[in-house]
């Protein structure tokens, strides 16, 4: 552990560290706090607690379904992601190709591109394409956005793998496609699972590329989305709770599996 | 008998560069035979070759009789066993010996036997179910030994596998290596720089310089009948004699050298008299004294460094026409101390004339 700014009084810092702590948590806890109130208006004080609104969230059709669906949509672009990603993150470190750094920021462009030009030039070239905007456009857009992250995890992984592993598994009798799925593959695990749940994450968690993409169906956000316009009520934050405790669980576990793959 | 590796005039370029020269090069089946040299000699890659790893810009391989040079690597009955072992970390240590048994579609009652006997033998029973980042150095050398000897391969080749070792367990694994050779009565061909650990293990040593063998023997005759002055220089310590040739007689030669006629070992070499050669004198060869030898030429100096090294006794002695020789001695042979005048004689046979 290290210490920083060392010669300041050690209260105030911590005093500063806990205000930035608050800041970050106090909007959640009140909107989890207000989950649990047994009346229609979001406001405080809260007199009468309830869990009604979890019981009608989960017996709400309408919210099941776009849960369903925005996984759905998230594990299809996680599968692609990945293929793409390992794809890229391998051509990047073959010998003798050429233009690596070229085709390394290519691949995280659509990291760093505003989410909303990514969405419209999307929907533009899907149109050129003829491509209906729905579920195949939205997967398309969602791994276009997520291939970065899995070019960039796999790649950190694969440059820490000593270069004779995949020839000391040829010289036991591999060939290249064995070497790459008994030695290569599980190397990379902890970066791929990692990758992945960004991948789900990402996709989960994506209003605006949905909103250019989509059709009828409606994912998650954009259900709740819509609940906000029609007026707020405690049952759009029982909502939201639970997507956050499970998101950030995922999200966790996440940081621990690629923490595992960057120290090992 | 039939070689087990032959090299046939292979050569292979890194771009334009040479790494090896027209290599021919036969290798007896059950020997230790150690490729020895600077780096960049070419070494690694002859090894790399029969691996596999590299395929020769021209010329033939046989492994067995059979042409391999453009077979990969998992086509050809051969295996390595890396500089830095390459275990794999995502398997434990059985996992890892028996990689080349799964491979081979070996059943797995047959694999974990193999496996077991093939760790007993290491005495790494006890660690079969640890994974390589628990292990040791030297465990982790026996555990990579051992994986690339389960398939039951003609030769196993071994990339300078000791030098991320420290000393004494360089020492050990020397000897062990040279055990397990002697015990599987395989082939081993062994990659390093270091004489010592040549001069150690091997049945035949190959001093490879710029892409060439230089010269190929058992240790003992690298040691006291180098062809050229690199085999002198790179194995061991070496004083070199150069003058001009006066005269050759029955397998000797006469050369000018600090005043005086000296005799060496014309060691199969026919230099023309009159030019100028090289013959070289190991330390231990020299004796000195301190009075003029009857019968016998000598050559006188006076001692410059005398230095202490428990088991001898090193001196340098300075000849009148500028040059130092070392000699080695008894650490209690001789009282002279710095600065007395000495008398170096020796065997003319322990001179040897060089080729270049």
């Amino acid at each position: 552990m290290r210490s920083y700014f060392s010669d300041f009084p050690k209260t105030a810092l911590q005093a500063s560290y806990w205000l930035f702590v608050i800041y970050l948590l106090l909007p959640l806890a009140l909107m989890m706090a207000i989950s649990f109130k047994d009346a229609n208006f979001v406001a405080f004080p809260i007199d009468k607690w309830t869990l009604k609104w979890y019981a009608q969230v989960l017996q709400d059709k309408q919210f099941l379904e776009a849960c369903l669906y925005s996984i759905f949509i998230a594990l299809m672009t996680t599968l692609f992601a990945t293929i793409v990603g390992v794809w890229i993150a391998l051509l990047i470190t073959t010998e003798g190709m050429i233009a690596r750094s070229v085709i390394f920021a290519l691949a995280c462009l659509p990291a760093v591109v505003p989410g909303l030009i990514n969405a419209i030039s999307m929907r533009i070239f899907i149109r050129v394409l003829d491509i209906p905007t729905g579920t195949g456009a939205i997967i398309l857009g969602h791994t276009v956005h997520a291939v970065p992250f899995v070019v960039i995890m796999v790649l950190t992984r694969l440059r820490s793998m000593p270069n004779n592993l995949v020839d000391a598994a040829r010289d036991l009798g591999a060939d290249s496609f064995v070497a790459f799925m008994r030695v290569t593959l599980p190397y990379l695990a902890p970066a791929l699972a990692g990758g992945m749940v960004f991948c789900v994450l990402t996709s989960i968690d994506d209003f605006v590329r949905t909103f250019f993409l989509g059709g009828y169906q409606t994912t998650l956000p954009m259900l709740i989305f819509a609940k906000v316009q029609g007026g707020m009520s405690p049952e759009i934050n029982a909502m939201a709770t639970l997507v956050l405790i499970v998101t950030a669980a995922v999200g966790l576990y996440a940081e621990h599996l690629t923490r595992r793959s960057r120290t090992r | 008998m039939q070689p087990v590796v032959h090299f046939r005039n292979v050569n292979k370029y890194y771009g334009s560069s040479l790494a090896v020269d027209n290599l021919d090069l036969a290798i007896e089946p059950g020997q230790f035979v150690t490729l020895l040299g600077p780096s960049g000699c070419g070494k690694s890659t002859t090894l790399r070759m029969l691996g596999g790893f590299e395929m020769p810009t021209s010329g033939e391989i046989f492994l067995d009789g059979q042409e391999i040079s453009q077979l990969p690597p998992n086509k050809r009955n051969v295996n390595i066993v890396f500089q830095d072992y390459a275990l794999f970390p995502h398997l434990n240590v059985r996992r890892n010996v028996a990689f080349g048994l799964e491979l081979k579609g070996m059943a797995s009652d047959a694999i974990h036997k193999r496996t077991m006997e093939l760790l007993s033998l290491v005495k790494l029973t006890d660690f079969a179910e640890r994974m390589p980042g628990q292990l040791s150095g030297g465990q982790r050398q026996r555990v990579a030994l051992m994986r690339a000897l389960a398939p039951n391969p003609n030769v196993l080749l071994l990339d300078e596998p000791l030098s991320a070792l420290d000393a004494k367990l360089r020492q050990q694994m020397q000897i062990e290596l040279k055990s397990i050779q002697k015990t599987t009565g395989k082939t081993f061909i062994f990659v390093t720089h270091d004489q010592e650990e040549a001069l150690t293990m091997s049945d035949v040593v190959v001093v490879m310089n710029a892409g060439r063998i230089e010269q190929m023997g058992d240790p003992h005759t690298l040691y006291a009948k180098p062809r050229s002055r690199f085999v002198a220089n790179f194995i061991g310590e070496t004083n070199f004699i150069e003058g001009k040739l006066k005269a050759v007689d029955g397998g000797l030669a006469a050369i000018e050298w600090n005043g005086s006629v000296v005799h060496a070992n014309l060691n199969g070499h026919s230099p023309t008299i009159g030019t100028t050669v090289a013959a070289a004198l190991r330390p231990e060869s020299i004796s000195v004294r301190s009075d003029k030898p009857a019968n016998t030429i000598a050559v006188s100096g006076r001692i410059t460094q005398r230095i202490f090294k428990g088991d001898h006794t090193s001196l340098t002695v300075d000849l009148p026409g500028g040059q130092s020789v070392v000699a080695q001695l008894d650490p209690v042979a001789l009282s002279a101390v710095t600065g007395d005048d000495v008398w170096l004689t020796w065997r003319e046979s322990d001179a040897v004339v060089l080729a270049d």
